[in-house]
């Protein structure tokens, strides 16, 4: 997996701002802690030199910390000024990235739930509902850590440890040497280690899945087993289980952890190698001990940066899966098939509705629910649509809105065809004139506090009073009391006389009683050619 | 049991008691990561010296023993640090494993109506994740804060062996390095916690809310107020979570601050030391470096005290779970009689806070049938589950043989077959056994028979061998219902209630179902029946509806 996805450069502005920022403060941290270092080294040489210096041992690098900074005030000054920048530096990096991160949730969040609102009943049919919901509201969650701990991380291995490479180079060649030739050891042992242990490490994993899906097993099915009085048994199995998994989880852990020792083990090695090469250079006379120092504060800090990107990994890879399941749903091609315009919507006024042929699929494509449906809904009638649950009835009145292509057949207005599977009249102009209410009306956040049956109330409520020519209640009685029912088909009744269009899909016998036709709804089988 | 009030601390305390993971684990995990970070201070320390003595260009055997220090703690941070994941993960997991099988035993033995009032994702998500997450509590906030104090400790001494005031100043910063953070920390999870969880609640409600009423938004073109009012939660979470974030800031830079001023104290105190000749070059030199590597392990306190935080919200949803209302009620059960009446009297049956349904009677005598019919939402499982004893009435009584039913005789008087009752992922003959664990093979195959589920079996792969359901062959709805049926049939329990699903029955489940209902006739039992089905009335010897 990549380090950083470019789609969430490209694509989110708050990441793309926050990764220049994290940068920026990158090359900062990495000036702090070179002025650091040689500002020890300029401190501790003239206590530790038996000779007064003569030469400056940062060399070049002395024009950054002047060799006054070798007297106690001055560079004990300098150090306190450091030490403050770099608080102030910490305090920053988490603030923005706390900040930066949040934004960037928020906005794919927001992209997401945008993209998933426009794609219609039939996508929500598909099934990809759960997945998607667990999406926005936990798993982009993930993108957070990765944020705060994850990318400073990796602005710092790529700022600090070059920066700290050149500034080695110009004070001690030899040790310069040693770092170069151990840093690239990092990535090619790790690389060896996952391949020598991959096949192991793959087998264990799949262990380690089958036994958990084993005992979760166990515990979905608690309540059928007390329901069947069998319940005291399986706590010794769900043992038994755990055991195993444990000791599959060890034997890819003892794998696992491997590459994480090969990364300290190298990094802390070469940081001592660089330590005692210095040490008998230093007696030989070779290298001078201000030099000795600067190198000695600044060696460890190439790799620390490495080392953080390695422990904080699992985090990236959660956070960068999140985002990529997010860009992949925003990237998907809609399903929906273009429909050629009809032009405006007729007035739905006084005007009967045809229904012919109407036909939907479901989405597994082995039933059409409904089946071809064909009735005429006279303006100023009540007309129900009849039949078992899972027959098409709902889909019938979702066709109706128009927000649902349906796969055969022609709704029409006064003769004139509004619907159809590959052509609809324009949308604004139709939907101003349609009144629905599905079962489990939702009526925003604030509806979600409410029982379904006062929700019910509410949005049947909203569809009698908003004057809408065509008017398409699911199951309206459903989750009422009889006293409502009747209130309810008393309004149904009203808005007929007063020369609306009602279509109803109901099994219920009063509203039954109440409609001026009754149109039977059936699924049909789908034919398989041969 | 109340434990309810108690702290998260104090449950979080008692949970990882139950995991019986032992001191010794942990003192043994602790000890391997000092060994560890220990060794990057004793690298520090080492080469410091090592560096200052050789600027005196001594014989280089003077510094030969040093030298091979050096190369040691190269190689021991790196290793120890591998024995300390193996051992922390280790007791770790053991833990887990003796949690979940405990916390799995006390819900077995809690109340059958907090069984079966479980919901199937909240069961999986505390006996799983939060499980995990206690098992974490070890890994992530203990052995990481026992190792922050034992390096802190070390380091502290071998400065002050050199300068006691230098050890006294390391000291008190590396304190104020863990202890001020972990206050903050500690004040962001709770920040966190209260207004980021809200936060939280109310940006899921308007992201779902936007997608699962999207048609409706399009028909009343309110697409955009629904946009809108996810903006508006997601502003008001990332303010919450601004709030949160303020003082887990102000912990980063004071980390950085108290290792700076440590920095600045020590090198100034080790110059000093030297011009006034109390201390030697390479003492001086160890003093004035130490700081930069002894602060490493106190830098684990925050996320330390983050996953503390979690640990505790996890074993308070732990604790609610396994003693909610009805733990502690658990009975013996009760010696089934061969056979048992079921009489109704004015019963009406309710969740708590829920609205009671209205009150039917019936009664039915071993062998006969009673059906339940009702709206679907209008609590016929409700029902089923009071006449399993699962919950208690909330008017109006039920009696078995004359006797009121009781927890006790959930499973073992009344067995109930609930419609989203589970199929186990392993064979077909073993979750036929899950009704009575001595089911012989001809048995199954007559069981299976009767629900007209034995030409299926015989075509499976490896026929009652078979494994079903997760990681094995999936299961269609209509041959699970029959499986169930199978099931149900099997259960030895005298009274066998059975929760048809809402959906159309096919011609094969009426069937099977008809052939069930009157196996359990000639068998003496007593069977209630929730369906749909109209033509099965016929078969009812009384039915009760719930629709008003």
């Amino acid at each position: 997996m990549k380090p950083l996805d470019p789609r969430l450069v490209r694509r989110i502005g708050p990441a793309r701002r926050h990764i220049l920022v994290t940068a920026g403060l990158g090359f900062v941290t990495a000036l702090l802690i070179l002025v650091q270092a040689l500002v020890i080294a300029r401190l501790l040489a003239p206590i530790l030199s038996p000779a007064p210096l003569a030469d400056d041992g940062l060399h070049w690098w002395g024009r950054i910390v002047p060799e006054g900074a070798r007297t106690p005030a001055t560079g004990l000054a300098v150090l306190a000024a450091v030490v403050l920048a770099r608080t102030a530096v910490a305090w920053l990096q988490e603030r923005l990235a706390h900040r930066a991160g949040v934004r960037v949730i928020s906005q794919l969040r927001e992209m997401v739930v945008d993209h998933v609102a426009t794609r219609g009943p039939r996508w929500a049919a598909g099934g990809r509902t759960a997945e998607v919901a667990t999406l926005v509201t936990r798993g982009l969650d993930d993108l957070l850590p990765y944020f705060v701990r994850y990318l400073p991380q990796l602005a710092l291995a790529v700022t600090v440890t070059p920066v700290m490479l050149v500034v080695v180079l110009g004070l001690d060649w030899l040790s310069a040497v040693i770092v170069i030739v151990t840093l690239p050891l990092v990535p090619v042992f790790m690389i060896l280690v996952g391949l020598v242990t991959q096949e192991r490490s793959a087998r264990h994993l799949e262990a380690m899945q089958r036994l958990g899906a084993r005992t979760l097993d166990l515990i979905e099915g608690l309540p059928t087993l007390k329901a069947l009085g069998r319940e005291r048994g399986p706590a010794a199995r769900v043992r038994e289980l755990g055991d195993a998994q444990r000791r599959a989880t060890m034997g890819s852990l003892r794998v696992a952890f491997l590459s994480g020792m090969v990364l300290e083990l190298l990094t802390t090695l070469s940081v001592a190698i660089v330590a005692v090469t210095m040490g008998f250079r230093l007696i030989a006379g070779e290298i001078g001990i201000e030099t000795a120092l600067a190198v000695l504060v600044l060696a460890p800090e190439v790799y620390l940066p490495l080392r953080n990107v390695g422990t904080h990994f699992h985090a990236s890879a959660d956070g960068l899966a999140a985002a990529d399941a997010a860009f992949t749903l925003l990237d998907e091609e809609d399903p929906a098939r273009a429909r050629t315009p009809l032009g405006q919507a007729p007035d739905l006024r006084g005007a009967p509705l045809t229904v012919t042929g109407l036909a939907v699929a479901t989405p597994d494509g082995t039933r059409l629910a409904p089946g071809p449906l064909t009735f005429t809904a006279a303006p100023g009638a009540i007309t129900a649509l009849r039949g078992p649950n899972g027959e098409g009835k709902s889909t019938a009145l979702l066709a109706l809105t128009g927000l649902l292509a349906p796969d055969a057949g022609t709704v029409a207005v006064g003769g004139a065809p509004v619907l159809r599977d590959d052509a609809a009249v324009d949308e604004p102009s139709w939907l101003a004139q349609v009144a629905w209410v599905p079962q489990r009306p939702d009526l925003g956040p604030a509806g979600r506090t409410l029982s379904l049956g006062q929700r019910q109330r509410r949005a049947l409520a909203r569809a009698f009073e908003s004057g809408r020519p065509l008017v398409l209640l699911d199951e309206p009685t459903s989750h009422l009391d009889r006293a409502s029912r009747g209130e309810v088909i008393a309004r149904m009744r009203d808005l007929a006389a007063a020369g609306a269009t009602v279509v109803v899909a109901t099994h219920e016998a009063e509203v039954l009683e109440a409609a001026d036709a009754v149109v039977e709804v059936t699924a049909a089988r789908v034919e398989v050619a041969s | 049991m109340s434990r309810r009030d108690a702290s998260d601390l104090a449950l979080l305390r008692e949970a990882i008691r139950d995991t019986g993971v032992s001191r010794w684990a942990i003192t043994r995990a602790i000890l391997a990561g000092t060994m560890a970070l220990g060794s990057a201070v004793g690298l520090a320390a080492v080469a410091a010296w090592l560096i200052a003595k050789a600027a005196q260009m001594p014989s280089p055997a003077d510094v030969a023993l040093a030298a091979t220090v050096v190369r040691f703690f190269g190689i021991s941070r790196g290793l120890f640090r591998y024995l300390e994941r193996l051992a922390s993960h280790d007791a770790a997991l053991r833990g887990v494993v003796t949690l979940r099988e405990r916390a799995y035993d006390r819900l077995a033995r809690s109340g059958a109506g907090t069984v079966l009032g479980l919901r199937r994702g909240d069961i999986v998500a505390r006996m799983g994740a939060d499980l995990d997450a206690i098992g974490d509590a070890v890994v992530r906030a203990i052995i990481p804060l026992g190792v922050a104090a034992t390096v802190s400790a070390i380091s502290v001494g071998i400065v002050a062996l050199l300068l006691p005031v230098a050890g006294l100043a390391l000291g008190v910063c590396l304190v104020l390095a863990g202890v001020v953070p972990a206050v903050l920390t500690a004040r962001a999870a709770r920040i966190a916690a209260v207004a980021g969880a809200k936060a939280h609640a109310e940006v899921s409600a308007a992201a779902l809310s936007a997608m699962d009423g999207a048609t409706e938004h399009r028909v009343w073109g309110t697409l955009d107020d629904a946009a809108e009012a996810l903006r508006g939660a997601d502003r008001d979470a990332e303010h919450a979570h601004e709030l949160a974030a303020r003082p887990a800031a102000w912990a980063a830079g004071f980390q950085a601050l108290f290792s700076g001023v440590a920095l600045v104290a020590l090198v100034a105190l080790g110059v000093l030391a030297v011009r006034s000749g109390d201390l030697d070059g390479p003492s001086a030199a160890v003093v004035a470096l130490l700081p930069l590597a002894a602060f490493e392990a106190v830098g684990a306190v925050p996320a330390a005290i983050m996953q503390y935080f979690r640990s505790a919200a996890a074993a308070r949803r732990l604790a609610e779970l396994v003693d909610g209302p009805g733990a502690g009620d658990a009975t013996v059960p009760r010696e089934a009689p061969a056979a048992s009446s079921l009489a109704l009297d004015a019963l009406s049956v309710a969740w708590p806070g829920m609205t009671p349904t209205p009150p039917v009677s019936a009664r039915v005598e071993p062998g006969q049938v009673l059906a339940v019919v009702g709206r679907s939402g209008v609590g016929k499982t409700t029902l089923l589950t009071t006449i399993a004893g699962a919950l208690p009435p909330a008017a109006g009584a039920v009696t078995l043989d004359g006797e009121p039913s009781s927890p006790a005789d959930t499973g073992t008087v009344v067995a109930m077959t609930a419609e989203d009752a589970h199929i186990f992922g392993t064979t077909v003959l073993e979750n036929l056994r899950v009704a009575r664990g001595d089911v012989s093979e001809e048995q199954a195959w007559e069981a299976l028979a009767l629900v007209g589920l034995d030409g299926w079996v015989r075509g499976l792969p490896e026929g009652l061998d078979t494994e079903l359901g997760a990681g094995g062959r999936s299961v269609s709805g209509g041959e699970r219902r029959r499986l169930l049926l199978a099931r149900a049939g099997l259960a030895p329990a005298p009274v066998a209630l059975v929760d048809e699903p809402a959906e159309h029955l096919d011609d094969a489940g009426a069937d099977a179902l008809r052939a069930f209902v009157s196996r359990m006739r000639a068998e003496g039992r007593t069977v209630v029946l929730v369906t749909h089905d109209l033509s099965i009335l016929d078969l009812a010897d009384a039915v009760v509806s719930l629709d008003d």
